[in-house]
């Protein structure tokens, strides 16, 4: 009882003491929240892009595994955001052998294999920089986020020379997205277009594979152009439902570690670990920006802090008469502390609120998915603006609690 | 009479305070033997540097002593903690400065009530009993002023309503009129004595000798030392104060009463 009244006692002085001093308070509270803001432009884009990926698995009824050449610890692939996996420089010991397998399991509804093929792919005089070409089978739409927006998937029947591409390559060859029926060459040959798919504007995904800018031929034109070998870098596989996942994981697992002679060289992941590779990398990225964040932040708190010291030193005096008229210390570090506290509380929930705004303008601007709110990041960062008010605010307030309410009396003011 | 069976509201036995170390060090205060009874009213003068302000500090629980014995209420106070003693400044002790040192962003009401905010009372009773004891002072109307808006007269009246407001045992006055001129020391001088006369035991430190009238008890101090400790007839004293308090009331009466007159004249006219 007693305490609560002087905390809200203490509070109302504060807001007092706070308000009579404006632009210096406006100013100090401002450099919290520039800090906080930032952290939370990364707290929020970062939490964003890992979402994508278990958006796109939720997408396809979540019972979705792939199989990667590998093992996990040899595995970061953390380059291939945009870019296809043609970039990775180990050689893919998955096969189709191995898929023949896979498929053969009981309790999976598809699987297909993502083959990467190097090279160009011209039409008339336009051969597009950024491009992926990828050999499958009819089964990736099933086992993939993909939508057609013109014309069909490949299916059985579909001859070997057609091929499906991503709605931004359309443009770059044919400059117009209406492309069915038009043909582009590769490799020596002509393939025509049967189908386009509907721009996803998401290069990240659990293909490594920016489907926008893809060109999907069918598995026996990506062998014929690999030698008549079929180098695959990921089967994607779907199962009946969740609860059957683990055990399929396990029987995939057997069947694949008996073709490649027991040696455990790829490995399985589902769930969560699908969006890992992707995130990791944002989460590198988000940490190495937390900790610029976290200097201005450190900035801001020192703001606080240097603010506090001259409201003692201005308020020394007056320190002195409320020692006389009975405060102990603890009510006078707590008049000053919770001063700073409200001063890095208000910066937190302004940062917040920047935060975001600059968040959805760089996701807008910049990007192609929007940030995340979660309450994880709301509780983190009043606990971090609450933090950095106690940090920088205690120093200032224990000083003035140590004032000699004698010398404090005679300062002159 | 009383004396026998209470103890005395303050007890000093050889009490010492030094300043400073060494070559520089100084004894500002050389074993002081004093006892002051509930409902004194006393005065301690002696030129500058003589220790008075430093014993009204020691005693006041500002500061502490180097040696020697001090009981307050019959308790020791020497070896409490500084969170007891912040406990008995709010409870027990008021203080009166020369220079008012009212809080200058703090309203008078909020000034007044600020000894109570440290008692844990809520802002609501806080108010009430600031506005209780401002309006004995017949500052009512000054409750929502800032002190820079106050008379120095004023200000220190508000400084004692302060004092007063969480009903301390002793109220400690450094020179209360130091800053004041002759005029507003006097109606501050009658404040004081109108407390004396409430039953309020009040130590005050001055350079005036002429206040000294007001008091029960005169202490003069000199090198660290009491040097004389005369009992003045008290009850006359206070009565010719309190006489004179009651003219100076009386004539505040009259005034308005002036004024009627004017009125019905003019009625009259």
């Amino acid at each position: 009882m007693h305490m609560r009244l002087l905390v809200l006692y203490h509070l109302s002085c504060a807001y007092e003491s706070l308000r009579s001093n404006r632009s210096r308070t406006i100013l100090t509270i401002l450099g919290v929240t520039i800090g906080i803001a930032s952290i939370i432009v990364i707290m929020a884009l970062s939490a964003g892009a890992s979402r994508i990926i278990s958006d796109q698995v939720d997408n396809l009824g979540g019972a979705v595994a792939v199989v990667r050449p590998g093992t996990t610890d040899t595995e970061p692939q953390l380059n291939n955001i945009t870019s296809a996996l043609a970039g990775n420089k180990t050689a893919s010991n998955l096969t189709e052998y191995d898929l023949e397998d896979v498929v053969e399991v009981k309790g999976i509804t598809s699987a297909a294999p993502l083959m990467i093929i190097g090279g160009d792919v011209t039409a008339g005089d336009n051969t597009p920089k950024e491009v992926s070409i990828i050999a499958t089978t009819p089964e990736l739409i099933d086992v993939t986020d993909l939508t057609i927006r013109e014309g069909q998937f490949m299916d059985t029947v579909t001859s070997r020379e057609t091929a499906v591409i991503g709605a931004q390559l359309a443009v770059d060859l044919f400059g117009t997205e209406q492309a069915a029926g038009r043909t582009f060459q590769t490799h020596g040959k002509t393939f025509t277009v049967i189908g386009i798919l509907k721009r996803s504007n998401n290069p990240i995904n659990y293909n490594n594979v920016d489907f926008d800018h893809a060109a999907i031929i069918s598995l026996e034109s990506g062998k014929l152009f690999n030698q008549n070998v079929a180098s695959i870098q990921q089967i994607n596989i779907r199962a009946i439902n969740n609860e059957q996942l683990p055990s399929i994981i396990k029987q995939v697992n057997k069947k694949i570690a008996q073709n490649h002679f027991g040696e455990q060289d790829f490995t399985i992941l589902a769930g969560s670990e699908l969006a890992r590779p992707a995130s990791e990398l944002f989460y590198a990225i988000g940490a190495t920006l937390t900790i610029v964040a976290g200097i201005s932040l450190l900035v801001g708190g020192i703001g606080v802090m240097n603010i506090m010291l001259v409201g003692v030193a201005e308020r020394t005096r007056e320190i002195g008469i409320r020692k006389a008229l009975g405060a102990s210390n603890s009510h006078i570090v707590w008049q000053f502390l919770l001063e700073s506290l409200v001063m890095g509380l208000l910066g937190g929930l302004l940062g917040y609120g920047l935060g975001y705004v600059v968040a959805f303008a760089v996701a807008r601007t910049f990007l192609t998915f929007n940030p995340v709110f979660n309450w994880e990041i709301v509780g983190m960062t009043l606990g971090i603006a609450l933090v950095v008010g106690l940090l920088f605010g205690l120093y200032p307030a224990i000083r003035a609690a140590r004032k000699d309410p004698i010398k404090s009396l005679r300062q002159y003011h | 009479m009383s004396a026998a069976t209470t103890p005395p509201v303050i007890a000093l036995k050889g009490l010492k305070k030094r300043y400073g170390m060494g070559d520089a060090e100084q004894t500002v205060l050389d074993g002081i033997d004093l006892k002051i009874e509930r409902g004194e009213f006393i005065a301690i003068m002696g030129p500058s540097g003589c220790g008075k302000t430093s014993l009204l500090n020691i005693l006041g629980l500002l500061d502490h002593a180097d040696d020697g014995d001090y009981l307050l209420d019959g308790r020791s106070v020497d070896t409490i903690s500084n969170g007891r003693r912040a406990r008995i400044r709010s409870e027990q002790i008021g203080f009166v400065f020369q220079s008012f040192n009212l809080i200058p962003r703090l309203n008078v009401i909020d000034n007044v009530a600020l000894p109570l905010t440290y008692k844990g009372i809520s802002k609501t009773k806080r108010l009430l009993e600031a506005s209780k004891i401002l309006s004995t002072f017949h500052l009512s109307e000054r409750e929502y002023y800032m002190p820079w808006q106050l008379s120095g007269g004023q200000s220190q009246r508000v400084a004692i309503a302060r004092a007063l407001v969480n009903d301390p045992s002793i109220i400690l006055a450094d020179e209360p009129t130091g800053n004041l001129d002759s005029r507003s020391s006097h109606v501050i001088m009658e404040e004081l004595s109108d407390i004396h006369q409430r039953g309020n035991t009040i130590i005050m430190v001055t350079h005036n000798p002429n206040l000294t009238s007001y008091a029960s008890r005169v202490i003069t101090m000199l090198d660290g030392k009491i040097a004389t400790d005369t009992k003045a007839p008290r009850q006359k004293r206070s009565k010719s104060a309190l006489k004179r308090r009651l003219d100076a009331q009386r004539k505040t009466v009259k005034k308005p009463k002036k004024t009627t007159p004017k009125k019905s004249k003019k009625g009259a006219k």
